[in-house]
């Protein structure tokens, strides 16, 4: 403050300047803060989301060395959410919308993928929140917008379709909910053409599925019929983002159908562990 | 259609879906508002660009008419404020921010031809109004940052001060035309002052910084003219112009 009193004595607005630089520097400070822990919230999203992927079933607690792997990770968004919640507050709640946005969906997909994989349901705005709240400080929590909730999940389509292709190229078959675990198909069986066939019938058909246990690709449909319907203003920045993200959504639910009619129709003549379409999407296949 | 136990809540996003509508209602309202104080900023700036063909002796009769758009554009703002104060400041006020810009440029330009008479004082030309001048003329807080409702920010007079140095800039060229070569040296001195004290902020790489680096061209382009009208003598003396007045 001081070295800059005499710099411009000339100017009869520098007092009006100085005051503003104040203002303006300290707003800058929030929104670097924002943008810094945006960044690093969404790096250890991500790195979550790359463990949880490591994961082969649904509907299960998961395995310790995930749990204990993950939880670094969960510390420094939980570290990032309480450095920045008191930028957040007040008049600021959205100021930094634009700059957090990031980091929230990044994390959203994260928990939602996590809670996914436990409880084979989509996590609620409301407990989204919650989370985040848990997160961030109960006294002034990171408020979680619904704009940011519903991004996230978009994206966390994405990771379902990576779960469901890696865990078809792996196991050979579509990962399921529990109830009826015993009933899975066996694709190295070769001396039961029978058996084989009737696995690969009622592998794909939907319509079939009230009383079987619920599988990743009819739970993907579901969420995919849900943000269909869902009417964003318009020409607001929602319905922008939600555009694009839809189109996306419908590519990974369309991967895993194809994965599926792959694994369907030559299921049976490849030995287990032979990777479906693996020739026509490499990019798939899991990342390190 | 989804049943309670499967993967989604139907009920949850059917809450989504009204809270987002509830959005969508708030902004549509809004930008009623917002549209009308666009058309009146237009007429205020359509009234005020006379200025430029105006000799200074007959202004006064540009500065009325633009008066009446300039009142209209505050009504509409204290319309605007107390229903755009019932939600969070920074989730609508993009939808805002460019028309109280403009409303601001409207206000600063007509007090800097001396419109804005104040107390009842004879109005001076060339004078900037102040951030809170331009709160009382609009009846809003300004540079609000313990409370969330709505005023008008500091970047929003910034980018109008830029504006107004644009103007200002066409306005000494033209007053050169119109004979009136006393104005160009004000106008000088005014956005020199101007640009020191944008000097003295410490700006970010964003839409205030690209604006501000404009300005140093605004302020060569007055120095230009001045420059022009001094070779050839053309500078009134100080002495004469206040005799003139």
């Amino acid at each position: 403050m001081g070295e800059t009193k005499n710099e411009h004595p000339s100017s009869p607005y520098a007092a009006m300047f100085e005051g503003f630089r104040k203002d303006l520097d300290e707003h800058q400070d929030r929104r670097e803060r924002v943008i810094k822990a945006s960044r690093d919230i969404t790096a250890a999203s991500k790195k979550i989301i790359f463990s949880l992927q490591r994961l082969r079933n649904i509907g299960q607690p998961l395995p310790p060395f995930v749990t204990k792997n993950n939880a670094q990770y969960w510390e420094i968004i939980k570290e990032r959410y309480k450095t920045i919640s008191v930028d957040l507050q007040g008049l600021n709640t959205h100021r930094y919308a634009s700059q957090i946005t990031h980091g929230n969906q990044e994390f959203m997909e994260a928990l939602t993928f996590q809670h996914y994989l436990e409880a084979q349901k989509l996590i609620s705005y409301d407990e989204s929140k919650a989370q985040m709240a848990a997160l961030s400080g109960e006294a002034d929590p990171v408020q979680l917008s619904i704009e940011d909730y519903i991004l996230g999940i978009f994206d966390m389509t994405g990771e379902l379709m990576k779960f469901a292709i890696t865990a078809m190229a792996t196991s050979g078959k579509l990962p399921e909910g529990r109830p009826k675990k015993e009933r899975k198909p066996k694709q190295e069986s070769s001396e039961d053409p029978s058996a084989d066939k009737m696995d690969i019938d009622d592998g794909p058909s939907p319509q079939s599925g009230e009383e079987k246990p619920r599988n990743v690709l009819s739970d993907m449909r579901e969420i995919r019929l849900q943000l269909e319907m869902l009417e964003a203003p318009r020409k607001s920045k929602l319905s922008d983002d939600v555009e694009k993200k839809a189109k996306v959504m419908r590519e990974s639910v369309e991967k895993v159908e194809k994965a599926l009619y792959s694994l369907t129709v030559r299921g049976s003549e490849r030995p287990k562990g032979w990777v479906p379409g693996a020739e026509e999407r490499p990019a798939e296949v899991e990342s390190y | 259609m989804a049943p309670q136990n499967g993967m989604v809540d139907p009920a949850m996003f059917q809450s989504l879906q009204a809270q987002v509508d509830e959005d969508g209602a708030i902004r549509d309202e809004l930008r009623d508002l917002v549209q009308a104080l666009e058309k009146h900023n237009r007429n205020t700036a359509f009234v005020l660009s006379r200025a430029h063909s105006t000799p200074v002796t007959e202004l006064r009769r540009v500065l009325r008419a633009a008066e009446e758009h300039i009142y209209a554009s505050v009504s509409v703002i204290t319309t605007l404020a107390p229903k755009a104060s019932e939600m969070p400041y920074y989730k609508f006020n993009n939808m805002w921010t460019r028309q109280m810009q403009d409303a601001a440029y409207g206000m600063l330009f007509w007090s800097w031809l001396g419109g804005y008479e104040q107390d009842g004082k004879v109005p001076e030309c060339g004078r900037l109004l102040t951030i809170e001048e331009l709160g009382k003329i609009m009846h809003i807080p300004v540079n609000l940052k313990d409370r969330d409702e709505f005023h008008l920010t500091i970047e929003e007079y910034l980018f109008a001060t830029i504006a107004l140095v644009e103007e200002l800039t066409r306005l000494a060229r033209n007053s050169v035309t119109l004979g009136d070569f006393e104005r160009p040296v004000l106008v000088n001195q005014f956005v020199k002052d101007l640009f020191a004290g944008f000097q003295i902020l410490n700006l970010k790489n964003d839409g205030l910084r690209r604006k501000v680096d404009g300005l140093k061209y605004r302020v060569k382009d007055v120095e230009d003219v001045v420059y022009d009208l001094s070779l050839r003598n053309l500078v009134p003396k100080k002495g004469e112009s206040e005799a003139e007045k």
